[in-house]
């Protein structure tokens, strides 16, 4: 069977979406795998993304049976999601068969088995140059994956990584323009405040910074949230020092 | 005028840290490059366009590289020369500006909500021109930003587009300006302003590549330094002022500043030199 160019050309796109597409990673991981299954004619397919390390990890699958699976797997940590993450290499066609559950995964094995996948293949997820998860796709018996669906599936995970890629870079960056803002926003609040309490407290702006500085510290507090308190016109518990009318808002 | 003692100590530390960025900026342009010949390979064996986009993402990062490296480098050259007594503290805009070709250039840093929070200059005046847009609260980096679209304008179209920027721009000996939006993948952080830059560079996209490497490498990347060597200013008297005109009136400082704002103006003044006097010298604006 061959795959209808537009049937492709709709996956890759459905994986590449734009930015601002506010897919969970477990959603974004569960539309690869019903992909998967449509193009490449496996039964099931799971997928597992390792998030900063080993901190945190996303699961999702194309049934809640695997996705299960590929859940207890994590923990287990075991399983052909485990090992071709482990070795950011693709894992070749696995038979599930009796040596295969003894030594190798004896927990994932039998419970694949059982819910009717006899051969098991992953292909990685890269970022960067990390490998930061793997496609699992699981077939019951019959001839093994033909090459061109192989070639497909890694289609598929390398349209998931450019998507995955922008995403941690939109991440990133949405970081680092917030914590910009808000350092040059809560230095500019301390520089008002030191005006505010100058005039009610009839002192110079450097006086001014001196008393709001030693409130802060000796109520553990940060200068620039004592300062917007001050900007607005909020009461301080104790203040210790001379406090006239707020400004209106 | 030559570095006074003291400030030798402080054109070596700023020096040490310009060429430790400067390396940092070519080794990731180094590795990024690797990465682009790597999928190159790949692109020209297996035919798929997935290494052609790789390939050509990562040429485009390792160019932004190259480029935040040689600023850094030339504005270590500068400091190495203030260290030994000749002119005065280098500025990084400084470089920035020439590397846009032109010897005046501003950035600007606006929140969310177009306020502008900092500005940096390359000399006094590109500083005096983005005071006139500060006091004025139109102009083109306001513009640049908002649309997140570069800026061009020369001449009489200056006031038609911005009523009283080109007039106070023309009393500066300034005719044309060019205001490129600072752009990170969610929004806009400022602008980067040139004052009379050469004609036809700024349709180049030269200085795009600029404002894209002082953006992502200088203002928010891994090795950032947001406050240019020292060289933001936040306009501190201002909100001081502003501070105290709200504590005098009880308006918000919003209010103030808008008042200040509209007192610099009327008087042809910085917003600065109308807060100094309500900081230090007690003045009311009423």
């Amino acid at each position: 069977m061959t795959i209808p160019h537009q049937q492709l050309a709709d996956a890759l796109l459905a994986l590449a979406a734009e930015p601002g597409d506010t897919l969970t990673p477990g959603a974004f991981l569960a539309r690869l795998c019903a992909h998967s299954v449509e193009l490449l004619g496996v039964d099931a397919a799971g997928a597992v993304l390792v998030e900063h390390g080993r901190s945190s990890r996303h699961v999702g699958a194309s049934n809640p049976e695997v996705a299960r699976l590929e859940q207890d797997a994590v923990k287990w940590r075991q399983g052909p999601a485990h090992d071709c993450w482990n070795s950011g290499a693709a894992l070749t066609e696995t038979a599930l068969d009796p040596a295969v559950q003894r030594a190798r995964w004896p927990r994932y094995a039998p419970r694949a088995l059982a819910l009717g996948h006899e051969r098991v293949t992953a292909l990685p997820l890269h970022l960067r140059d990390a490998c930061v998860g793997s496609l699992v796709l699981l077939r019951g018996g019959g001839t093994p994956l033909s090459p061109d669906r192989l070639a497909l599936g890694r289609a598929l995970t390398e349209a998931a990584a450019i998507s995955l890629l922008r995403e941690n870079q939109l991440l990133e960056s949405r970081t680092r323009t917030a914590q910009l803002e808000h350092a040059l926003t809560s230095r500019i609040i301390v520089e008002q405040a030191k005006g505010v309490l100058s005039t009610r407290m009839g002192g110079t702006v450097d006086e001014a910074f001196d008393h709001l500085r030693h409130y802060a510290r000796s109520h553990r507090l940060k200068v620039a949230d004592v300062a917007v308190d001050i900007v607005a016109g909020r009461p301080l518990p104790d203040w210790p020092y001379q406090q006239d009318e707020p400004p209106r808002a | 005028m030559a570095a006074p003692m003291e400030s030798w100590g402080e054109a070596g530390r700023l020096l040490s840290i310009a060429l430790q960025r400067a390396t940092r900026a070519a080794e990731r342009a180094r590795q990024q490059t690797e990465f682009a010949e790597r999928h190159e390979r790949l692109a020209a064996r297996t035919g798929r366009e997935f290494h052609r986009s790789m390939a050509a993402t990562h040429r485009r990062i390792a160019e932004r590289h190259l480029t935040t490296a040689s600023l850094q480098h030339s504005y270590a050259a500068s400091l190495a020369a203030w260290s030994t007594g000749h002119g005065d503290r280098p500025r990084f805009m400084a470089e920035v500006a020439a590397a846009c070709g032109t010897a005046s250039a501003a950035l600007t840093l606006i929140d969310s909500d177009l306020n502008q929070l900092a500005v940096a200059t390359s000399d006094q005046l590109a500083r005096d021109a983005q005071d006139l847009e500060y006091v004025l609260g139109i102009g083109p980096a306001r513009e640049a930003a908002e649309h997140k679209q570069p800026v061009l304008a020369s001449g009489a179209a200056l006031d038609g587009r911005w009523p009283g920027y080109g007039t106070g721009l023309d009393s500066l000996g300034l005719c044309s300006v060019a205001a490129l939006p600072l752009k990170a993948p969610n929004g806009c952080i400022g602008a980067l302003t040139l004052f009379d830059p050469l004609p036809g560079r700024a349709e180049t996209g030269e200085l795009d590549e600029v404002a894209g490497a002082v953006t992502d490498n200088v203002l928010l990347g891994p090795d950032a330094d947001p406050d240019l060597y020292g060289g933001v200013d936040l306009r501190a008297v201002v909100h001081q002022a502003a501070g105290v005109m709200s504590g005098r009136t009880h308006c918000s400082v919003d209010e103030a500043l808008a008042l200040i704002k509209a007192r610099a103006f009327a008087r042809g003044e910085s917003a600065e030199a109308v807060a100094r006097r309500i900081v230090y010298e007690a003045m009311d604006l009423d």
